[in-house]
């Protein structure tokens, strides 16, 4: 029977421009993605329903509402709304009570506040020029499980811990693993990121054979978590760290903005290229020349070199098709003890082998 | 009887000369001039630095079962202990956790029947540091409101007992009152009342609710009183602990 392989990356807030550190961690999960699933049944999950309930996204909406009125979202740029966003991050948060309308909006209706609406559907046409599979930006996607059903099912666990009752918060509860008890919800029951990663991941885990949770290392503590939790319906689930990609050798969050030269949009404006040499280009610089770390700082020139390596490949490539099969042999070779293909050592490997062929259906399949 | 302002400042100084006779005369006198907590805060910090500490971890609060828990962990102190933590003035932190996940890792006192509760302690807080790291403070802000009277007994292990158990009513003062604030005045007025022998096993004690305790129809045996968080410069009576009834 094909192993299912359930893909699970952090997903990004729809409020402000994709940056490199974005990009890295999306082209990362595509070579995964299109890799493994060429061998084996693979879901891709990437929700942004899901995340709209987390306080940064509804106060952001609901910020624009109260100082902005109406703007003409349909013709802004992802920068524009960017800015908009630190300001947001600037101003004081809003009473917990201004946030329930956009809340049960978005959680009955699958209501999107036009501002993000614009983002995301920004957004598809940078991954369709980068060639990224779009597992459904702009789609409806609730997750399986209401909030008091993951709760429920949390505690039924072992691992909740629910306080709302005394007026305090709904804990995950690792403690019998040695992590400590982690809040996932304010007193008056606004859940964080990780209890809308809990509605969606835990009925999808126990479907899948595998789980892999691609995150930023800053995340790692909480990713543990998830690991803990999902692990105990039964899939193996492993943990994919992917470094930010620092500017300048800073890492900073695109809350504070300072982006605007390395948006995703301003680097697709230099990269003038040939589809298929712009969509490999990108994936040996950011998958293979960065690697998992975050210590090197982007560098267009380095980027712009990996272009022109991708040049070299497809010319190299051209003609060459060895079939389905061969592919997938090739594929195995970089999955180690999981199922997963593991897009550091694939994307290597297409570097390493100076004196060897390159594959066109390799290339054709995963990168381009 | 009525809980005068005068009465309270003198349970409450009370309280501290039991507890630390070496330190507190000089508090007790400052104490009297000044009814603000400062007096009384370095006196805890004194304790603190030398003394123990319980910890309770808290997974779900029924508070009949809440007293009768608080009693038994208590009862189970051996006096040594019992002494140190009272020179402490009980001091306890209440954490937020599930006991059922610790026991492996922790050697509790005392873990209540239904699970809902555990104690550590008291120890020197260095005992606790693991216990501490991987919980986090308990929350309950919710404010308590009344409830219909209810008689809880205190355990009674099989030859524990040194006198006939008694009856008596247990009142706590639930205006503004938060959850996490009852646990605290509830914890420290049910073990001093264990340690000094006013609650013994198989007593039965009726848990009421009342907003304010200003008279007792019944003469107190035991008063928690502290510094009231509506008006700082003034103590409020907590909860009260009634002669047998």
């Amino acid at each position: 029977m094909t192993p299912r392989v359930l893909l699970a990356p952090v997903t990004v807030t729809p409020a402000k421009p994709l940056t490199p550190s974005h990009l890295k961690g999306l082209l990362w999960t595509d070579v995964m993605y299109r890799a493994t699933a060429a061998i084996a049944d693979v879901t891709y999950r990437y929700s942004p329903t899901t995340y709209h309930l987390t306080e940064q996204t509804l106060g952001f909406w609901e910020f624009l509402d109260r100082t902005q009125g109406d703007l003409p979202y349909d013709a802004l740029s992802e920068e524009e709304i960017g800015d908009l966003y630190v300001l947001f991050r600037k101003d004081a948060p809003a009473p917990a009570g201004a946030l329930r309308p956009y809340a049960l909006e978005a959680e009955r209706n699958g209501w999107v506040h036009p501002a993000s609406a614009r983002v995301l559907e920004l957004w598809t046409r940078h991954y369709s020029q980068l060639g990224l599979h779009d597992p459904g930006l702009t789609t409806h996607q609730p997750p399986g499980l209401g909030f008091e059903e993951m709760v429920e099912q949390l505690v039924g666990l072992g691992m909740g811990l629910d306080h709302r009752s005394g007026g305090g918060p709904v804990y995950l509860d690792a403690t019998r693993y040695g992590l400590p008890l982690r809040q996932i919800t304010t007193p008056d029951g606004h859940p964080n990121y990780l209890a809308c990663a809990l509605r969606e991941l835990l009925p999808l885990a126990a479907e899948h054979d595998e789980v892999v949770l691609l995150y930023d290392p800053e995340l790692a503590p909480d990713y543990t978590l998830l690991q803990r939790v999902l692990a105990e319906l039964g899939p193996r689930v492993h943990r994919v760290p992917v470094g930010r990609v620092p500017i300048d050798g800073e890492i900073r969050s695109a809350r504070h903005g300072g982006w605007h030269d390395h948006t995703a949009g301003a680097l697709l404006r230099t990269l003038e290229a040939d589809p298929d040499v712009r969509r490999l280009g990108v994936r040996l610089y950011f998958v293979a020349a960065l690697g998992a770390g975050q210590a090197q700082s982007f560098r267009a020139d380095l980027l712009r070199k990996s272009l022109e390596r991708a040049v070299r490949l497809l010319r190299r490539a051209d003609g060459v098709r060895p079939g389905v099969d061969a592919v997938r042999q090739e594929l195995g070779r970089h999955r180690r003890d999981h199922t997963h293909v593991d897009p550091y050592r694939l994307t290597c490997s297409l570097l390493a082998r100076a004196g060897r062929t390159p594959d066109h259906d390799l290339l054709t399949t995963v990168y381009l | 009887m009525t809980l005068s302002p005068e009465l309270l400042l003198t349970v409450a100084t009370e309280r501290l000369r039991v507890a630390r006779p070496d330190l507190a005369d000089q508090s007790v006198r400052s104490a009297k001039d000044s009814v603000k907590d400062s007096v009384k805060d370095s006196l805890k910090e004194e304790a603190r630095a030398e003394g123990v500490a319980a910890v309770a971890v808290v997974r779900d609060v029924r508070l009949p079962s809440w007293v009768r828990e608080t009693c038994a962990f208590a009862l189970s102190l051996t006096p040594e202990r019992s002494d140190a933590w009272r020179r402490s003035l009980t001091r306890t932190l209440y954490l937020a956790g599930r006991p059922d996940n610790l026991r492996e890792r922790f050697a509790f006192t005392h873990v209540a029947a239904d699970g809902t509760a555990a104690w550590a302690g008291p120890d020197p807080d260095r005992t606790t540091t693991g216990l501490r790291r991987l919980l986090r403070t308990f929350r309950g802000h919710r404010l308590l409101t009344a409830w219909h009277p209810v008689t809880v007994e205190l355990p009674c292990p099989q030859g524990d007992m040194e006198r006939e158990p008694v009856h008596r009513d247990l009142y706590l003062a639930t205006a503004h009152l938060t959850l996490a604030d009852a646990l605290v005045h509830l914890g420290h007025l049910l073990a001093e009342s264990v340690i000094d022998g006013t609650l013994g096993p198989g007593d039965g004690l009726t848990l009421r609710s009342v907003p304010h305790l200003t008279t007792l129809a019944t003469p107190y045996a035991a008063l928690r009183v502290d510094t009231d968080h509506l008006r700082p410069d003034r103590l409020r009576a907590y909860a009260a602990l009634t002669q047998e009834t």
